[in-house]
Formats: structure tokens, C-alpha cells, sequence
């Protein structure tokens, strides 16, 4: 399903971190303070390193945005108790909030912090692709938003062929913060900043934790 | 900790300590009656079974206090099969109803003893599956952190331990209520039970053996893990060492006093009101100690990705 399924692409060496992608989604989904469907995230680390008798800096940085992946094997939908979590035949995962509990259960068995609980109504909420903007034929707020285009969506298959090898990369190499996709098989392409491979063989951390 | 988090603190402690009394209840039973008959046995262990389902109906009111809408609660069920979280609240709604049969049926005297036995056993099978559905509820592979062949151990020993000490407490209460009545039965039940609660201290110091040597362990599987787990016990020694360290003397201290205490009182008849206090103070203190380790528990959780 999910190879006929929307996907998100995103392009971490061309996001500046503005969040405008972030703000674009809260403006349309009017959503709350404290929830948000996209989060764009700090990852920083390195140290001083000795180098031939002088010490140098080793230190990077780069930004992950992420909404949901509407994954092809969505734990969410696996353990949510009440079946109030569906996938769509588009691929696209929705929470129905009249069925949600607000166990928060899908919110610890997620690995990319995409459901999110409302305060105000004691329940759930997601990314929704956008799916009444698709619909429409325009794309999701985030995407539209993006001053530097490191967003797109389509089809998996069909971002899969616009961006060749980069996809390949969002297979086989774990890019942090993200988890391992065998886990859920994200519907998500990533083109992985230069320092990717750095996060992966040092400490390296999301610095802006307070905000995501 | 939060507020939800508590909810599931008092939930899993209270439905877990209500199976382990029940399955307690049942060896007990079984043991008096082949020891006294069944009068005796009865007059010993019927009205335990009233605590067991107390305890069991305030842990599942307890859960409604995690849901941000409570009202959908019954939707619950609706994912057997693939969300042990279904399997988890309808094993606990089973095990509440064939409890509350059994125990209508005890009460009453309906049926035969032989029936009265087979609810007896659907119910406690019932929930030694519930214990085992909890524990899946946290083997989420995407929480390394609880996702540890540790974790339904650890459920499995507090569920136990729980279950012997606080049905201790009841028969020792359940004697005191005797003698109050001054029921011409008072010396064959102290006889059933001193001999009871040297069962119970012999089983309570074996298992906090076990959750003496778990515990480490626990810790010892998530350092030796993936790079989350590390950072999770790191973090965890730092923020709630003290706890910990709290957890550790607890248990030691409750298996210490009911292995000096329990083996000196239970020997010597005349000594049951010693002996009620005993099993009070060593609940008390195995009680907060549980406690303490499913906060700790909750507190542990870290996800693989963000």
C-alpha cells in the first residue's frame, strides 16, 4: 500500500530551521500551544578534539523536520485500543476523535512524537497530510510553506524516482534522531545532511527539546 | 511523574496485588481445608475475597483517571487481537466478573464445592493472564527501555508478593475479628493461622530474594543495551537514585523482618497478635517498596526515535 501511498520528502540540507513549516500547520489546523502536528528539530553536537598537539572544534549541526510519515506498518494503529487510529487507501493515517480514549498509548509507542494530545479535549490529534487541501489538488500547508523547499510530497514511488539515490538513504542508514524504519516503514524520504554521518559516530543531541 | 502516570501506578499495583491474593486465597484455601474441612477454611477465607475485589474495582477506577476522555472508556475492548491494551482491560473485566461470580457463589453456597472450585480456577487463570496481557502493554518495540524480558518477570514477582503478603494481612485481620466475637473456633484458627503466615513469610523472603537479584539485573540489561537504554539508566541513577536506593533497603529490610520475626512468632501459639503486626508492617513496607519501583518503572520510559 504504502509504495502507492503519500510520502513526505524532506531535504535536510536545504532547511534553514526557520519553522515556517511548523507555523504554516498550526495556522491551518488551528492547533494549540503545545501541539504540533510538524516539529522541526535541532540536532547539535561534537567537541574539542586534539589534533597534532592543538585542540580544534568538531562541532555541527543540522535540522530535522518531521510531521507523521503515515508509515506502511503504523505502530499507532497497531496498539491503539479502541481502533479509533485508520490508514487510509492513500496510506494516509487519521485519528478519529470521536472513538479516541485519549490513552496517549500511540503517543509512547511512536518513534517520531507525531500523535499529540489536546488538553482541551482530553484526546489525540495528528498530521493529516492535508488530505482536504490534496483533495483540492494543493499541497499540505507545510510543504507550500517552505521558503527553501526543503519540503515535497507525492506518492512514495513517485518521490522515490524524482529523488533517486537521496531516497535510498532513508532505507538503509539510520539518520538521527530517527529511529531504525524496519520499525514502521515510514513513508519518508530523507535527503540526509553532510553531518548525518557525524551524528551517527558521535554524541549528538536535539538541543531544542523544550520546543518539539 | 504526572498525574496520568500515577493513575497507572495505583492501576497496575492494585489489579496486580488483587490476582496475587486471589491465587494466594486459592492455595490457602485448599490448605485449610485439607488441614480443618471446609467450615474451617471457609470461616478462614471467605471474607478475603471481598478486599481482593475491593482493591481490583478501585485499580480499574483508578485507570479512568489516565484517559483524557474517560466517557469512550468501554471502546476500549475494541482492538483485541492486535492491542494489548484491549487485551489488557478485557482480561481485567474478566477476571472482575468470574472473581464476582466465585465470590457470590462462596458466599451463597450456590452450587456444588466442585463448581464453586472450577469458577475458582477460570478466575484466577483469568488473571494470571491479565498480569502477563500488563506486561505486554510495555513490550512496545519501539521502548527499549521496557521492552526487557525483565519487565514481565517484575510484574509477575509483585503481582506474588503483593498477593502473599496482603492476604496475610486479611487472615491475620480476619482473626482479630474473631477473637472480638469470641468464636468458639479461635484455636483451630490460630493453629491454620500461624501456619499460614509461616507459608507467607517463606514464600514473601524467597520472593523478595528474587526481586533482590531482578532489580540489578534489570539495570544490568538496559546499560549493556543500545545507546538510549544507557543514556535512560544514566539518567534515571542521577535524577532517582535515592528512590532506588530507597526500593533496594525496603525489600531488604521487609524480607529481613519477616525472615527473623516470622520464623520466631510462628512457631509459638499465643503469639498471633505479634503476629498480626508482623505481616502489617512487612505489607506496609513491601507495598511503598512496589510502589516506589513502578514509579521508577514509568519513569524509565524512553522511546527508540523522538
Amino acid at each position: 500500500m504504502s509504495e502507492n501511498g503519500y510520502a513526505f520528502y524532506f531535504d535536510s540540507t536545504a532547511c534553514t530551521g526557520c519553522k515556517t513549516c511548523q507555523i504554516a500547520c498550526k495556522d491551518k489546523h488551528d492547533l494549540a500551544v503545545g501541539v504540533n502536528w510538524r516539529r522541526v528539530y535541532e540536532v547539535s553536537g561534537g567537541d574539542w578534539v586534539l589534533d597534532e598537539g592543538g585542540y580544534r572544534n568538531s562541532v555541527f549541526g543540522y535540522y530535522m523536520s518531521l510531521a507523521c510519515n503515515h508509515c506502511a506498518n503504523p505502530i499507532c494503529l497497531e496498539v491503539c485500543p479502541t481502533k479509533a487510529i485508520s490508514k487510509r487507501d492513500d496510506g494516509i493515517v487519521l485519528i478519529d476523535q470521536n472513538a479516541c480514549i485519549g490513552c496517549r498509548y500511540c503517543e509512547w509507542a511512536c518513534p517520531y512524537g507525531a500523535p499529540q494530545f489536546q488538553d482541551d479535549i482530553g484526546r489525540m490529534s495528528k498530521c493529516t497530510l492535508c488530505y482536504d487541501y490534496i483533495d483540492e489538488g494543493k499541497s499540505p500547508a507545510c510543504v507550500a510553506a517552505c521558503p527553501s523547499r526543503a519540503l515535497d510530497f507525492g506518492p512514495l514511488d513517485e518521490m522515490e524516482a524524482k529523488y533517486g539515490e537521496t531516497s535510498e538513504l532513508h532505507r538503509v542508514a539510520e539518520i538521527y534522531p530517527l529511529p531504525d524504519p524496519s520499525l514502521t516503514e515510514p513513508s519518508l524520504i530523507v535527503k540526509p545532511h553532510r553531518n548525518a554521518v557525524n551524528a551517527a559516530n558521535q554524541p549528538a543531541r536535539v538541543a531544542n527539546t523544550e520546543e518539539v | 511523574m504526572n498525574v496520568h502516570d500515577w493513575a497507572l501506578v495505583i492501576f497496575t499495583i492494585l489489579a496486580q496485588m488483587s490476582v496475587g491474593s486471589f491465587v494466594a486465597l486459592g492455595i490457602v484455601y485448599s490448605y485449610a481445608n485439607r488441614k480443618a474441612g471446609p467450615n474451617e477454611a471457609d470461616l478462614m477465607c471467605d471474607l478475603a475475597l471481598w478486599p481482593i475485589g475491593g482493591i481490583l474495582i478501585l485499580g480499574m477506577l483508578a485507570s479512568l483517571l489516565h484517559l483524557g476522555n474517560p466517557l469512550n472508556a468501554y471502546r476500549a475492548v475494541f482492538n483485541i487481537g492486535s492491542s494489548w491494551l484491549s487485551m489488557e482491560i478485557a482480561s481485567g473485566v474478566l477476571f472482575a466478573a468470574f472473581g464476582a461470580l466465585f465470590t457470590l457463589m462462596q458466599w451463597r453456597k450456590i452450587g456444588s464445592f466442585a463448581m464453586r472450585n472450577v469458577v475458582a480456577w477460570i478466575a484466577a487463570l483469568i488473571g494470571l493472564w491479565l498480569v502477563y496481557s500488563m506486561s505486554q502493554v510495555y513490550m512496545l518495540r519501539t521502548v527499549p527501555t521496557w521492552d526487557v524480558w525483565t519487565t514481565p518477570v517484575t510484574f509477575f514477582t509483585t503481582t506474588l508478593l503483593l498477593g502473599v503478603l496482603a492476604i496475610g494481612t486479611v487472615f491475620a485481620a480476619n482473626y482479630t475479628l474473631l477473637q472480638r466475637r469470641n468464636s468458639a473456633h479461635t484455636d483451630v484458627q490460630a493453629g491454620l493461622l500461624r501456619n499460614t503466615l509461616r507459608g507467607v513469610s517463606v514464600a514473601a523472603v524467597l520472593l523478595l530474594g528474587i526481586e533482590f537479584v531482578i532489580i540489578p539485573m534489570h539495570y544490568a540489561v538496559l546499560a549493556a543495551g543500545s545507546p538510549v537504554t544507557v543514556a535512560a539508566v544514566s539518567n534515571l541513577m542521577s535524577e532517582s537514585g535515592l528512590l532506588l536506593g530507597l526500593r533496594l533497603a525496603l525489600v531488604f529490610i521487609g524480607a529481613g523482618f519477616l525472615a527473623v520475626f516470622g520464623y520466631r512468632y510462628t512457631f509459638r501459639p499465643g503469639h498471633e497478635g505479634s503476629l498480626g503486626v508482623l505481616v502489617y508492617v512487612a505489607f506496609a513496607l513491601v507495598l511503598v517498596a512496589e510502589v516506589l519501583g513502578r514509579v521508577l518503572f514509568y519513569a524509565s520510559y524512553a522511546n527508540i526515535g523522538l
